[in-house]
Protein backbone atom coordinates (compact mmCIF):
# COMPACT_ATOMS: atom_id res chain seq x y z
CA UNK A 1 0.00 0.00 0.00
CA UNK A 2 1.17 3.52 -0.76
CA UNK A 3 2.56 5.52 2.14
CA UNK A 4 1.60 9.17 2.43
CA UNK A 5 3.05 11.84 4.66
CA UNK A 6 1.31 15.19 5.11
CA UNK A 7 2.48 18.31 6.92
CA UNK A 8 4.90 16.36 9.09
CA UNK A 9 6.91 18.53 11.48
CA UNK A 10 9.12 17.32 14.31
CA UNK A 11 10.66 19.70 16.83
CA UNK A 12 13.46 18.62 19.15
CA UNK A 13 14.51 20.98 21.92
CA UNK A 14 12.73 23.81 20.10
CA UNK A 15 14.64 23.08 16.87
CA UNK A 16 12.84 21.94 13.73
CA UNK A 17 14.52 18.64 12.79
CA UNK A 18 11.98 17.36 10.27
CA UNK A 19 9.71 19.35 8.00
CA UNK A 20 7.97 17.33 5.29
CA UNK A 21 4.93 19.14 3.87
CA UNK A 22 4.05 16.26 1.56
CA UNK A 23 5.59 12.98 0.48
CA UNK A 24 4.04 10.05 -1.33
CA UNK A 25 5.79 6.69 -1.55
CA UNK A 26 4.47 4.37 -4.16
CA UNK A 27 2.97 1.03 -3.29
CA UNK A 28 5.22 -2.04 -3.27
CA UNK A 29 8.23 -0.10 -4.47
CA UNK A 30 11.54 0.52 -2.80
CA UNK A 31 12.27 4.15 -2.11
CA UNK A 32 15.78 5.09 -1.01
CA UNK A 33 16.37 8.09 1.23
CA UNK A 34 19.76 9.71 0.75
CA UNK A 35 21.17 12.57 2.75
CA UNK A 36 24.15 13.67 4.78
CA UNK A 37 24.43 12.90 8.51
CA UNK A 38 21.84 14.76 10.56
CA UNK A 39 19.54 15.34 7.59
CA UNK A 40 16.56 13.70 9.31
CA UNK A 41 16.55 10.32 7.51
CA UNK A 42 16.47 8.19 10.64
CA UNK A 43 14.09 10.61 12.38
CA UNK A 44 11.66 10.21 9.49
CA UNK A 45 11.81 6.42 9.82
CA UNK A 46 11.35 6.56 13.60
CA UNK A 47 8.32 8.84 13.24
CA UNK A 48 6.82 6.53 10.61
CA UNK A 49 7.37 3.59 12.98
CA UNK A 50 5.76 5.45 15.88
CA UNK A 51 9.00 5.39 17.90
CA UNK A 52 9.10 9.16 18.00
CA UNK A 53 6.10 11.41 18.24
CA UNK A 54 5.39 13.76 15.35
CA UNK A 55 4.61 17.25 16.61
CA UNK A 56 2.25 17.80 13.71
CA UNK A 57 1.18 15.94 10.60
CA UNK A 58 -0.32 12.76 9.39
CA UNK A 59 1.06 9.47 8.11
CA UNK A 60 -1.20 7.10 6.26
CA UNK A 61 -0.77 3.72 4.63
CA UNK A 62 -3.18 3.08 1.78
CA UNK A 63 -5.37 5.95 2.94
CA UNK A 64 -5.73 4.70 6.53
CA UNK A 65 -3.61 5.66 9.54
CA UNK A 66 -0.65 3.34 10.22
CA UNK A 67 -1.99 0.85 12.78
CA UNK A 68 1.25 0.67 14.76
CA UNK A 69 3.89 -2.04 14.85
CA UNK A 70 1.64 -4.67 13.31
CA UNK A 71 1.78 -2.83 9.98
CA UNK A 72 5.53 -2.62 9.76
CA UNK A 73 8.94 -4.23 9.94
CA UNK A 74 11.99 -2.21 10.94
CA UNK A 75 15.67 -3.05 10.48
CA UNK A 76 17.78 -0.81 12.70
CA UNK A 77 21.16 0.55 11.73
CA UNK A 78 22.53 -0.85 15.00
CA UNK A 79 22.52 -4.63 15.22
CA UNK A 80 20.28 -5.61 18.11
CA UNK A 81 19.17 -9.05 19.27
CA UNK A 82 17.95 -10.70 22.43
CA UNK A 83 20.47 -13.03 24.10
CA UNK A 84 18.71 -16.01 22.57
CA UNK A 85 19.10 -18.31 19.61
CA UNK A 86 18.61 -17.03 16.08
CA UNK A 87 15.47 -19.17 15.89
CA UNK A 88 13.98 -17.53 19.00
CA UNK A 89 14.89 -14.06 17.77
CA UNK A 90 13.26 -14.72 14.40
CA UNK A 91 10.13 -16.08 16.05
CA UNK A 92 9.72 -13.38 18.71
CA UNK A 93 7.90 -10.82 16.55
CA UNK A 94 5.57 -13.50 15.21
CA UNK A 95 4.83 -14.77 18.74
CA UNK A 96 4.06 -11.22 19.88
CA UNK A 97 1.73 -10.81 16.90
CA UNK A 98 -0.12 -14.03 17.68
CA UNK A 99 0.99 -16.00 14.62
CA UNK A 100 0.49 -19.77 14.98
CA UNK A 101 3.48 -22.01 15.65
CA UNK A 102 3.20 -23.83 12.30
CA UNK A 103 2.98 -20.56 10.35
CA UNK A 104 5.89 -19.13 12.36
CA UNK A 105 8.08 -22.07 11.45
CA UNK A 106 7.03 -21.86 7.78
CA UNK A 107 7.96 -18.18 7.61
CA UNK A 108 11.26 -18.69 9.43
CA UNK A 109 12.21 -21.52 7.06
CA UNK A 110 11.46 -19.36 4.04
CA UNK A 111 13.35 -16.33 5.40
CA UNK A 112 16.49 -18.19 6.48
CA UNK A 113 16.63 -20.03 3.16
CA UNK A 114 16.44 -16.77 1.22
CA UNK A 115 19.07 -15.04 3.35
CA UNK A 116 21.32 -18.12 3.52
CA UNK A 117 21.33 -18.34 7.32
CA UNK A 118 19.56 -21.67 7.90
CA UNK A 119 22.76 -23.08 9.42
CA UNK A 120 22.72 -20.37 12.11
CA UNK A 121 19.29 -21.15 13.57
CA UNK A 122 20.63 -22.70 16.78
CA UNK A 123 23.46 -20.18 17.29
CA UNK A 124 23.22 -17.35 19.83
CA UNK A 125 22.10 -14.30 17.84
CA UNK A 126 24.17 -11.86 19.90
CA UNK A 127 27.35 -13.73 19.01
CA UNK A 128 27.06 -13.62 15.21
CA UNK A 129 29.58 -11.90 12.96
CA UNK A 130 28.61 -8.57 11.39
CA UNK A 131 27.63 -10.09 8.05
CA UNK A 132 25.64 -12.92 9.65
CA UNK A 133 23.88 -10.48 11.98
CA UNK A 134 22.87 -8.24 9.07
CA UNK A 135 21.39 -11.23 7.26
CA UNK A 136 19.50 -12.41 10.35
CA UNK A 137 18.16 -8.86 10.92
CA UNK A 138 16.77 -8.86 7.39
CA UNK A 139 15.36 -12.37 7.88
CA UNK A 140 13.61 -11.22 11.07
CA UNK A 141 11.98 -8.36 9.18
CA UNK A 142 11.04 -10.66 6.30
CA UNK A 143 9.27 -13.10 8.64
CA UNK A 144 6.84 -10.39 9.72
CA UNK A 145 5.29 -10.02 6.23
CA UNK A 146 4.57 -6.36 6.93
CA UNK A 147 2.93 -3.91 4.54
CA UNK A 148 5.55 -1.26 5.30
CA UNK A 149 9.25 -2.11 5.62
CA UNK A 150 11.71 0.40 7.04
CA UNK A 151 15.41 -0.35 6.49
CA UNK A 152 17.86 2.00 8.21
CA UNK A 153 21.23 1.45 6.53
CA UNK A 154 20.83 -2.34 6.56
CA UNK A 155 24.33 -2.85 5.14
CA UNK A 156 26.18 -0.50 7.48
CA UNK A 157 29.45 -1.62 9.00
CA UNK A 158 30.12 -4.54 6.64
CA UNK A 159 33.55 -5.19 5.19
CA UNK A 160 33.86 -4.84 1.42
CA UNK A 161 33.50 -8.56 0.70
CA UNK A 162 30.42 -9.05 2.91
CA UNK A 163 28.93 -5.82 1.55
CA UNK A 164 29.37 -6.82 -2.09
CA UNK A 165 27.88 -10.24 -1.43
CA UNK A 166 24.82 -8.96 0.43
CA UNK A 167 24.15 -6.01 -1.87
CA UNK A 168 24.06 -8.48 -4.76
CA UNK A 169 21.38 -10.52 -2.98
CA UNK A 170 19.36 -7.60 -1.66
CA UNK A 171 17.17 -7.02 -4.75
CA UNK A 172 15.83 -10.56 -4.32
CA UNK A 173 15.18 -9.91 -0.62
CA UNK A 174 13.41 -6.63 -1.37
CA UNK A 175 11.24 -8.42 -3.91
CA UNK A 176 10.37 -11.02 -1.27
CA UNK A 177 9.24 -8.28 1.13
CA UNK A 178 6.59 -7.40 -1.46
CA UNK A 179 5.90 -4.24 0.55
CA UNK A 180 6.23 -0.50 0.41
CA UNK A 181 9.87 -0.26 1.44
CA UNK A 182 11.91 2.69 2.65
CA UNK A 183 15.68 2.26 2.53
CA UNK A 184 17.92 4.77 4.27
CA UNK A 185 21.36 4.87 2.74
CA UNK A 186 24.28 7.22 2.41
CA UNK A 187 25.61 5.60 -0.77
CA UNK A 188 24.29 6.79 -4.08
CA UNK A 189 25.43 3.62 -5.87
CA UNK A 190 23.45 1.53 -3.35
CA UNK A 191 20.31 3.59 -3.98
CA UNK A 192 20.75 3.35 -7.74
CA UNK A 193 21.06 -0.39 -7.52
CA UNK A 194 18.31 -1.15 -5.03
CA UNK A 195 15.61 1.50 -5.25
CA UNK A 196 13.11 2.42 -7.92
CA UNK A 197 12.42 5.80 -6.29
CA UNK A 198 14.69 8.22 -4.51
CA UNK A 199 14.24 10.96 -1.93
CA UNK A 200 17.09 13.34 -1.08
CA UNK A 201 16.90 14.95 2.36
CA UNK A 202 18.98 17.87 3.60
CA UNK A 203 18.51 19.66 6.94
CA UNK A 204 15.27 17.82 7.71
CA UNK A 205 13.64 18.75 4.42
CA UNK A 206 12.93 16.78 1.25
CA UNK A 207 15.02 18.47 -1.43
CA UNK A 208 14.38 16.07 -4.31
CA UNK A 209 11.99 13.18 -4.90
CA UNK A 210 11.10 11.07 -7.90
CA UNK A 211 12.24 7.99 -9.72
CA UNK A 212 15.86 7.17 -8.94
CA UNK A 213 16.88 7.73 -12.58
CA UNK A 214 15.23 11.17 -12.77
CA UNK A 215 16.66 12.41 -9.48
CA UNK A 216 20.17 11.16 -10.22
CA UNK A 217 20.26 12.42 -13.80
CA UNK A 218 18.76 15.81 -12.98
CA UNK A 219 20.03 17.11 -9.68
CA UNK A 220 18.34 20.48 -9.65
CA UNK A 221 20.49 22.13 -7.04
CA UNK A 222 24.18 21.92 -6.23
CA UNK A 223 23.58 20.61 -2.67
CA UNK A 224 21.42 17.76 -4.04
CA UNK A 225 24.15 17.07 -6.61
CA UNK A 226 26.73 16.86 -3.82
CA UNK A 227 24.60 14.35 -1.90
CA UNK A 228 24.37 12.30 -5.09
CA UNK A 229 28.15 12.18 -5.36
CA UNK A 230 28.73 14.83 -7.97
CA UNK A 231 31.45 17.39 -7.72
CA UNK A 232 30.19 20.92 -8.11
CA UNK A 233 32.46 23.09 -10.27
CA UNK A 234 32.21 26.64 -11.43
CA UNK A 235 32.19 27.15 -15.21
CA UNK A 236 31.31 30.24 -17.17
CA UNK A 237 30.38 31.99 -13.92
CA UNK A 238 27.83 29.28 -13.09
CA UNK A 239 27.91 26.29 -10.80
CA UNK A 240 27.68 22.96 -12.57
CA UNK A 241 27.60 19.42 -11.18
CA UNK A 242 30.13 17.09 -12.75
CA UNK A 243 30.08 13.33 -12.22
CA UNK A 244 33.29 11.31 -12.05
CA UNK A 245 32.53 10.12 -15.58
CA UNK A 246 32.79 13.66 -16.91
CA UNK A 247 29.03 14.01 -17.43
CA UNK A 248 27.84 17.46 -16.60
CA UNK A 249 24.56 18.64 -15.16
CA UNK A 250 23.15 22.04 -14.53
CA UNK A 251 22.41 24.86 -16.94
CA UNK A 252 23.62 24.54 -20.54
CA UNK A 253 26.39 22.54 -22.26
CA UNK A 254 29.37 24.20 -20.58
CA UNK A 255 32.97 23.51 -21.43
CA UNK A 256 35.75 22.65 -18.99
CA UNK A 257 39.49 22.57 -19.41
CA UNK A 258 40.93 19.18 -18.44
CA UNK A 259 44.57 18.16 -18.01
CA UNK A 260 44.98 14.64 -19.41
CA UNK A 261 46.98 12.07 -17.47
CA UNK A 262 45.91 8.85 -19.16
CA UNK A 263 44.47 7.58 -22.45
CA UNK A 264 43.23 4.03 -23.03
CA UNK A 265 41.68 2.66 -26.22
CA UNK A 266 38.31 1.00 -25.54
CA UNK A 267 36.64 -0.42 -28.64
CA UNK A 268 35.93 2.36 -31.11
CA UNK A 269 36.81 5.17 -28.71
CA UNK A 270 39.41 6.40 -26.27
CA UNK A 271 38.89 6.70 -22.55
CA UNK A 272 40.59 9.86 -21.34
CA UNK A 273 41.27 10.40 -17.67
CA UNK A 274 42.49 13.57 -16.07
CA UNK A 275 41.66 16.49 -13.80
CA UNK A 276 39.36 19.46 -13.98
CA UNK A 277 40.65 21.76 -11.24
CA UNK A 278 41.24 19.22 -8.45
CA UNK A 279 38.50 16.86 -9.53
CA UNK A 280 39.43 13.58 -11.17
CA UNK A 281 37.17 12.89 -14.16
CA UNK A 282 36.88 10.56 -17.10
CA UNK A 283 35.74 11.51 -20.57
CA UNK A 284 35.74 9.87 -23.94
CA UNK A 285 37.06 10.80 -27.34
CA UNK A 286 36.73 9.16 -30.80
CA UNK A 287 39.49 6.67 -31.68
CA UNK A 288 40.12 8.29 -35.06
CA UNK A 289 42.93 10.80 -35.49
CA UNK A 290 45.86 11.51 -33.20
CA UNK A 291 43.68 12.30 -30.15
CA UNK A 292 44.83 13.64 -26.83
CA UNK A 293 47.97 12.39 -25.09
CA UNK A 294 49.02 12.54 -21.42
CA UNK A 295 50.02 16.08 -20.51
CA UNK A 296 47.67 17.68 -23.09
CA UNK A 297 45.02 20.18 -22.07
CA UNK A 298 41.67 19.36 -23.63
CA UNK A 299 38.23 20.92 -23.64
CA UNK A 300 35.53 18.63 -22.22
CA UNK A 301 31.79 19.08 -22.50
CA UNK A 302 29.11 16.65 -21.36
CA UNK A 303 31.67 13.90 -20.90
CA UNK A 304 33.23 14.23 -24.32
CA UNK A 305 36.59 15.67 -25.36
CA UNK A 306 35.61 18.32 -27.90
CA UNK A 307 38.97 19.95 -28.52
CA UNK A 308 42.65 19.64 -27.76
CA UNK A 309 44.13 22.96 -26.72
CA UNK B 1 24.03 -24.47 66.24
CA UNK B 2 21.41 -25.69 63.74
CA UNK B 3 18.88 -23.23 65.17
CA UNK B 4 21.35 -20.38 64.67
CA UNK B 5 22.03 -21.44 61.08
CA UNK B 6 18.30 -21.69 60.33
CA UNK B 7 17.67 -18.30 61.97
CA UNK B 8 20.46 -16.74 59.89
CA UNK B 9 18.97 -18.18 56.70
CA UNK B 10 15.43 -17.06 57.59
CA UNK B 11 16.39 -13.49 58.55
CA UNK B 12 18.81 -12.84 55.69
CA UNK B 13 16.69 -14.79 53.19
CA UNK B 14 13.55 -12.77 54.04
CA UNK B 15 15.46 -9.48 53.89
CA UNK B 16 16.94 -10.44 50.47
CA UNK B 17 13.53 -11.48 49.11
CA UNK B 18 11.99 -8.19 50.22
CA UNK B 19 14.91 -6.18 48.83
CA UNK B 20 14.58 -7.94 45.44
CA UNK B 21 10.79 -7.36 45.37
CA UNK B 22 11.22 -3.65 46.00
CA UNK B 23 14.67 -3.05 44.48
CA UNK B 24 14.33 -4.68 41.05
CA UNK B 25 11.40 -2.49 39.85
CA UNK B 26 13.12 0.64 41.23
CA UNK B 27 16.41 -0.35 39.59
CA UNK B 28 14.57 -1.04 36.34
CA UNK B 29 12.92 2.41 36.43
CA UNK B 30 16.22 4.17 37.16
CA UNK B 31 18.05 2.21 34.48
CA UNK B 32 15.42 2.63 31.81
CA UNK B 33 13.77 6.00 32.31
CA UNK B 34 15.08 9.55 32.14
CA UNK B 35 13.46 11.82 34.71
CA UNK B 36 14.29 14.89 36.74
CA UNK B 37 16.36 14.01 39.79
CA UNK B 38 17.55 10.70 38.33
CA UNK B 39 21.25 11.46 38.75
CA UNK B 40 21.00 12.53 42.43
CA UNK B 41 18.85 9.44 43.05
CA UNK B 42 21.47 7.22 41.43
CA UNK B 43 24.10 8.97 43.54
CA UNK B 44 22.07 8.25 46.68
CA UNK B 45 21.69 4.60 45.67
CA UNK B 46 25.42 4.27 45.07
CA UNK B 47 26.09 5.86 48.47
CA UNK B 48 23.59 3.45 50.02
CA UNK B 49 25.47 0.52 48.50
CA UNK B 50 28.43 1.40 50.69
CA UNK B 51 26.46 2.38 53.78
CA UNK B 52 28.03 0.91 56.95
CA UNK B 53 25.57 -1.65 58.41
CA UNK B 54 26.21 -0.33 61.90
CA UNK B 55 24.87 3.10 60.86
CA UNK B 56 21.73 1.49 59.41
CA UNK B 57 21.38 -0.53 62.62
CA UNK B 58 21.62 2.60 64.72
CA UNK B 59 18.97 4.43 62.65
CA UNK B 60 16.58 1.46 62.82
CA UNK B 61 17.24 1.12 66.57
CA UNK B 62 16.39 4.82 67.07
CA UNK B 63 13.13 4.30 65.16
CA UNK B 64 12.08 1.05 66.87
CA UNK B 65 13.34 1.51 70.43
CA UNK B 66 10.52 1.75 73.03
CA UNK B 67 10.82 5.55 73.26
CA UNK B 68 11.19 5.98 69.46
CA UNK B 69 8.48 6.91 66.93
CA UNK B 70 7.65 3.24 66.22
CA UNK B 71 8.36 1.95 69.73
CA UNK B 72 4.73 0.99 70.29
CA UNK B 73 5.03 -1.71 67.64
CA UNK B 74 7.27 -3.66 69.99
CA UNK B 75 9.61 -4.74 67.22
CA UNK B 76 12.95 -3.92 68.81
CA UNK B 77 15.11 -6.99 69.56
CA UNK B 78 13.02 -9.21 67.28
CA UNK B 79 13.81 -11.00 64.05
CA UNK B 80 11.45 -8.55 62.29
CA UNK B 81 13.67 -5.66 63.37
CA UNK B 82 16.68 -7.53 61.98
CA UNK B 83 14.86 -8.14 58.67
CA UNK B 84 14.00 -4.42 58.44
CA UNK B 85 17.61 -3.37 59.04
CA UNK B 86 19.02 -5.92 56.61
CA UNK B 87 16.37 -4.98 54.04
CA UNK B 88 17.59 -1.37 54.22
CA UNK B 89 21.18 -2.52 53.73
CA UNK B 90 20.33 -4.86 50.81
CA UNK B 91 17.90 -2.68 48.84
CA UNK B 92 20.41 -0.09 47.53
CA UNK B 93 22.64 -2.97 46.41
CA UNK B 94 19.78 -4.59 44.48
CA UNK B 95 18.71 -1.24 43.00
CA UNK B 96 22.27 -0.32 41.97
CA UNK B 97 23.07 -3.68 40.35
CA UNK B 98 19.70 -3.83 38.56
CA UNK B 99 19.97 -0.25 37.23
CA UNK B 100 23.49 -0.96 35.95
CA UNK B 101 22.43 -4.18 34.22
CA UNK B 102 19.42 -2.50 32.58
CA UNK B 103 21.62 0.38 31.42
CA UNK B 104 24.08 -2.10 29.93
CA UNK B 105 21.45 -3.50 27.55
CA UNK B 106 21.65 -2.33 23.91
CA UNK B 107 20.02 1.11 23.72
CA UNK B 108 17.87 0.10 20.75
CA UNK B 109 16.47 -3.02 22.46
CA UNK B 110 13.30 -1.33 23.78
CA UNK B 111 12.66 0.14 20.31
CA UNK B 112 13.15 -3.28 18.74
CA UNK B 113 10.64 -4.86 21.10
CA UNK B 114 8.15 -2.06 20.37
CA UNK B 115 8.36 -2.49 16.59
CA UNK B 116 8.13 -6.26 16.94
CA UNK B 117 4.78 -5.69 18.61
CA UNK B 118 5.50 -6.01 22.35
CA UNK B 119 3.16 -4.12 24.69
CA UNK B 120 4.41 -2.17 27.70
CA UNK B 121 4.30 -5.14 30.12
CA UNK B 122 5.78 -7.54 27.58
CA UNK B 123 8.64 -5.07 26.98
CA UNK B 124 9.25 -4.81 30.73
CA UNK B 125 9.32 -8.59 31.13
CA UNK B 126 11.59 -9.17 28.12
CA UNK B 127 14.05 -6.48 29.24
CA UNK B 128 14.15 -7.90 32.78
CA UNK B 129 14.86 -11.32 31.29
CA UNK B 130 17.68 -9.88 29.21
CA UNK B 131 19.17 -8.31 32.34
CA UNK B 132 18.82 -11.50 34.41
CA UNK B 133 22.58 -11.99 34.79
CA UNK B 134 22.82 -8.63 36.49
CA UNK B 135 19.71 -9.23 38.59
CA UNK B 136 21.11 -12.56 39.84
CA UNK B 137 24.38 -10.80 40.64
CA UNK B 138 22.31 -8.28 42.63
CA UNK B 139 20.71 -11.12 44.65
CA UNK B 140 24.13 -12.66 45.37
CA UNK B 141 25.71 -9.35 46.37
CA UNK B 142 22.76 -8.41 48.59
CA UNK B 143 22.61 -11.78 50.36
CA UNK B 144 26.38 -11.83 50.77
CA UNK B 145 26.38 -8.36 52.30
CA UNK B 146 23.67 -8.99 54.89
CA UNK B 147 24.47 -12.56 55.88
CA UNK B 148 27.95 -11.44 56.85
CA UNK B 149 27.10 -8.16 58.60
CA UNK B 150 27.19 -8.00 62.37
CA UNK B 151 26.61 -4.37 63.39
CA UNK B 152 22.95 -3.95 62.50
CA UNK B 153 22.01 -7.46 63.62
CA UNK B 154 23.63 -6.86 66.98
CA UNK B 155 22.09 -3.39 67.57
CA UNK B 156 18.49 -4.07 66.53
CA UNK B 157 18.41 -7.81 67.36
CA UNK B 158 20.16 -7.59 70.67
CA UNK B 159 21.86 -10.99 70.14
CA UNK B 160 19.25 -12.78 72.32
CA UNK B 161 20.28 -16.42 72.59
CA UNK B 162 17.03 -18.14 71.67
CA UNK B 163 15.45 -15.59 69.34
CA UNK B 164 17.80 -13.17 67.57
CA UNK B 165 21.27 -14.71 67.71
CA UNK B 166 22.59 -15.34 64.19
CA UNK B 167 25.93 -16.70 63.01
CA UNK B 168 27.79 -13.37 63.02
CA UNK B 169 26.55 -12.20 66.43
CA UNK B 170 27.16 -15.68 67.85
CA UNK B 171 30.78 -15.42 66.67
CA UNK B 172 31.16 -12.12 68.52
CA UNK B 173 29.75 -13.67 71.69
CA UNK B 174 31.99 -16.75 71.52
CA UNK B 175 35.08 -14.60 70.83
CA UNK B 176 34.33 -12.35 73.81
CA UNK B 177 33.96 -15.47 75.96
CA UNK B 178 37.36 -16.66 74.80
CA UNK B 179 35.81 -19.63 72.95
CA UNK B 180 37.99 -19.06 69.89
CA UNK B 181 37.58 -22.59 68.49
CA UNK B 182 33.78 -22.30 68.66
CA UNK B 183 33.96 -18.86 67.02
CA UNK B 184 36.14 -20.28 64.24
CA UNK B 185 33.67 -23.16 63.76
CA UNK B 186 30.79 -20.70 63.40
CA UNK B 187 32.88 -18.70 60.94
CA UNK B 188 33.47 -21.84 58.87
CA UNK B 189 29.73 -22.61 58.88
CA UNK B 190 29.01 -19.03 57.76
CA UNK B 191 31.51 -19.38 54.93
CA UNK B 192 30.03 -22.71 53.81
CA UNK B 193 26.50 -21.27 53.99
CA UNK B 194 27.46 -18.20 52.00
CA UNK B 195 29.38 -20.32 49.46
CA UNK B 196 26.46 -22.76 49.02
CA UNK B 197 23.90 -20.02 48.39
CA UNK B 198 26.20 -18.14 46.02
CA UNK B 199 27.22 -21.30 44.18
CA UNK B 200 23.55 -22.18 43.57
CA UNK B 201 22.86 -18.69 42.22
CA UNK B 202 26.05 -18.74 40.13
CA UNK B 203 25.04 -22.06 38.54
CA UNK B 204 21.63 -20.56 37.74
CA UNK B 205 23.30 -17.44 36.35
CA UNK B 206 25.77 -19.29 34.16
CA UNK B 207 23.11 -21.68 32.89
CA UNK B 208 21.00 -18.75 31.73
CA UNK B 209 24.10 -17.17 30.16
CA UNK B 210 24.82 -20.18 27.97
Amino acid sequence: MALGVESLRVLRGGRLVLDVPSLELRERRTTAILGPNGSGKTTLLRVLAGLEPAGEGRVHLGGAAVAGPRDLAYVFQEIVFLRQSVRDNLGLGLRLRGVSREETWRRIEHAVALLGVAHLLDRRADRLSGGEARRVSLARALCLRARLVLLDEPLAGLDEQAYTQLVDELPQVLAAFDATTLLVSHRCDEALRLAEDLVVMIDGRVRAAGTTHDVVMNPRTSDVAKVLGYTVLAAGGRRVAVAAGGLQFGPGPLEFLMTVDGVVAVGDRREVTGRIDDTRVRAHAPAIGAGPAPGDRVVVSAGRVVDVV
Amino acid sequence: MLAIVLRTLIVSGAATALAVTVGVPIGYAIGRRRFRGRTPLLGAVNTGMGMPPVVVGLIVWLLLVRSGPFGDLGLIYTQTAMVIAQFLIATPIVVGFTAASIQALPSRLPDLLTVLGAGRLQTLWLLAREARLGVLAAVMAAFGAIVSEVGAAMIVGGNLERSTRVLTTAMVTETSRGEIERALGLGLVLLVLSFTVNLSLTILQQRSRS
